[in-house]
């Protein structure tokens, strides 16, 4: 946590609803970087260190949870919460602390992730 | 052309005429046996088979006549031929004589060899041709008798088939009236022959499928063809069972209908499997369609979130268009929600498990305490049963929740809520099932709303409601093969408002219509 500022790693295939949660969390504080495939996350998570991680469940080439195990591997200490368009739980959700559906709102979305930066 | 040769019996006091007849007759190849007086031929025709007696009117002793007359009187001798030969009594007095003893015919002397021999030939062909005819006659009878005995057999070893079949079995008439059930038939049914007849009948078959079955037979009946159809018919405990009919037209050997013969095949765990089957197949489906659609709304729908959320305070708005910005988040807090509502439909469609209702209910009434405690109502439940199921736990929670959320919220001012659960027989269907029946002291329905009340969409809580709640509960016991009902009464200014929920606990006859009705 550089400068005490929270530094979230924001990972998405579409630009658009990659961009737009950006701003929100920029708006709620946060510093953001993103990402737009699982294999680049990880490169920017081996190079940096990030507090959380904030992706999109259904992603060509990887999905959340994969990167997700990834992560936990890398950067153990990481938060981890997963958001998704589906309405299914992925069978190995239980890898995020949190899996949000993406309905809930922008709102919702900022209270899961400073709950989620509280627990840091 | 060889022939069994036949016994002519020649009778002559004189011997010499006795070897001249002898003579005339040898060509011939039969058995020629000779009598001196009436006295031998008499003894001759008790010991053996004659065809033909050739005698001599006038003989000492018993004459012809005489000798006639006692042959005539046994019935062996009835059908023998007898030809008198004559030199003298010629008259037609004497002929008439003759005839009456049942004499054949006559031969005067002198005798004309080919005369006799065509005379005696014709006889004995004519015997010949009768022991034939007897013969066969009596090969016929025994056939006949043999026959029967197999008849008698086949129908013995028939019914003991019939009977052991699994299947229930009958036969009718051409005119398709029954006239005989196996033992099964009596055993599924618990109905008697007599119970059964003159449209007794009736009384086994499922009202909804009555009139088209009885349809389908008469019109199997009239045209000849075999028939099958499939419906339930009631067993002694008073549920049906599925079965498969059919039954084929008997020809007499003329190819004239003799009879019908039918079976009834119990299909009713076939057809549960098959439901089962094309249920879960469908709920896999609708649960990849939901999950496709969910996918494809919900992503632009969080990126307009996101997008108004940035908006709605962004500095270079003024007031007018923050206001709609604001607008506009709201409707989509509302879209949000709906596809929540709907597209969580079928979440957990993985696989059915046991689910207790009774836990599902506490549950559901947990979820609530507060607002019951905060809206001051108060709580009776009675739980009679543990109310196991097969099915989605959260599915059902759905559902009472909606139900008992509904009550709840029909209580502003405070009132009394009772829920039970209960083993049950459905209204309609006669099926054994679960029943959870949940009762408020609220503001009640007013008759208008009554019929909207499943239609999605309706709502009386404008904003707050969706309008979708009951229409997916409705949806969601319907699936299982169940109803949903409510009663609302008005006296003076109190209300009472019954919503009841049955579920039945085995595969109705009505679950597949219900199970359309889904699907449309």
């Amino acid at each position: 946590m550089s400068d005490g500022i929270p530094v979230i790693l924001c990972v998405d295939d579409e630009p658009n609803a990659l961009v737009l949660r950006k701003l929100v969390l920029q708006k709620a504080g946060y510093e953001v970087i993103t990402a737009s495939s699982g294999k680049q996350a990880l490169e920017m998570a081996e190079s940096r260190p990030i507090d959380l991680l904030l992706s999109d469940q259904l992603m060509p080439g990887m999905t959340g949870t994969q990167l997700a195990k990834q992560i936990r591997v890398i950067a153990p200490k990481t938060r981890i919460v997963l958001i998704s368009g589906v309405n299914e739980m992925p069978p190995d959700a239980s890898v995020a602390d949190v899996f949000l559906s993406k309905v809930e709102g922008p709102d919702a979305l900022c209270n899961t992730v400073a709950s989620a930066l509280s627990k840091l | 052309m060889t022939h069994e040769p036949v016994n002519i019996l020649m009778v002559d006091d004189q011997p010499g005429k006795l070897l001249s007849y002898e003579a005339i007759l040898n060509p011939l190849g039969e058995n020629l046996i000779k009598a001196n007086s009436g006295r031998e031929a008499l003894e001759v025709l008790l010991k053996a088979d004659i065809a033909i007696v050739l005698m001599d009117v006038s003989m000492p002793d018993i004459d012809g006549f005489q000798l006639a007359d006692m042959i005539r009187e046994h019935p062996r001798f009835q059908q023998t031929a007898i030809i008198f030969i004559s030199a003298v009594h010629l008259s037609d007095l004497d002929r008439l004589k003759g005839y009456e003893r049942g004499a054949v015919d006559y031969i005067s002397v002198p005798v004309v060899p080919e005369l006799l021999r065509a005379k005696v030939t014709i006889f004995a062909e004519l015997y010949r041709k009768t022991q034939q005819l007897e013969r066969l006659n009596h090969e016929l009878e025994q056939r006949v008798a043999d026959r029967t005995e197999e008849l008698r057999e086949s129908e013995g070893q028939f019914r003991s088939l019939a009977n052991s079949i699994p299947q229930l079995a009958w036969m009718a008439h051409p005119n398709g009236d029954r006239f005989w059930y196996n033992q099964r038939w009596y055993d599924y049914t618990g109905k008697t022959f007599d119970e059964l007849k003159d449209g007794g009948w009736k009384a086994i078959h499922h009202p909804d499928h009555l009139d088209r079955v009885q349809n389908s037979y008469t019109s199997s009946v009239e045209s000849g063809q075999p028939w099958e159809d499939t419906f339930p018919l009631r067993g002694t405990d008073g549920s049906y069972r599925w079965f498969l009919s059919r039954a084929v037209p008997i020809y007499d050997v003329n190819g004239k209908i003799a009879r019908w013969f039918g079976t009834n095949t119990d299909i009713t765990e076939r057809k549960q499997a098959e439901e089962a089957l094309v249920k879960s197949e469908r709920f896999a489906a609708m649960g990849r369609l939901a999950g496709i659609i969910a996918h494809e709304i919900n992503n632009p729908l969080e990126a307009i979130s996101n997008a108004f959320y940035l908006l709605r305070d962004h500095p270079s708005l003024d007031e007018e268009a923050r206001y709609f910005a604001k607008l506009a988040e709201e409707e989509l807090k509302r879209v949000a929600h709906i596809t929540k509502q709907t597209l969580s439909f079928y979440r957990e469609s993985q696989q059915a498990v046991q689910v207790a209702l009774a836990e599902v209910l506490e549950n559901v009434i947990e979820l609530q305490s507060r607002r019951l405690q905060v809206g001051g109502i108060i709580l009776e439940k009675r739980l009679a049963t543990d109310g196991v199921i097969h099915g989605y736990p959260v599915e059902l929670k759905q559902v009472f929740l909606n139900i008992i959320g509904n009550a709840v919220q029909a209580m502003p001012n405070g009132g009394r809520l009772r829920i039970d659960l209960r083993e049950s027989w459905g209204r309609n269907n006669g099926h054994f099932g679960v029943r959870v029946s949940v009762h408020d002291t609220g503001v009640g329905i007013p008759p208008e709303h009554a019929r909207k009340i499943f239609e999605p969409f309706f709502s009386t809580k404008d904003a707050k409601g969706t309008g979708l709640g009951l229409w997916i509960s409705k949806g969601i016991i319907q699936k299982y093969g169940g109803t949903i009902r409510f009663r609302s009464m008005r006296r003076g200014e109190r209300c009472a408002t019954c919503f009841s929920v049955f579920i039945p606990t085995a595969v109705s006859a009505e679950s597949k219509e219900a199970a359309q009705v889904l699907v449309a």
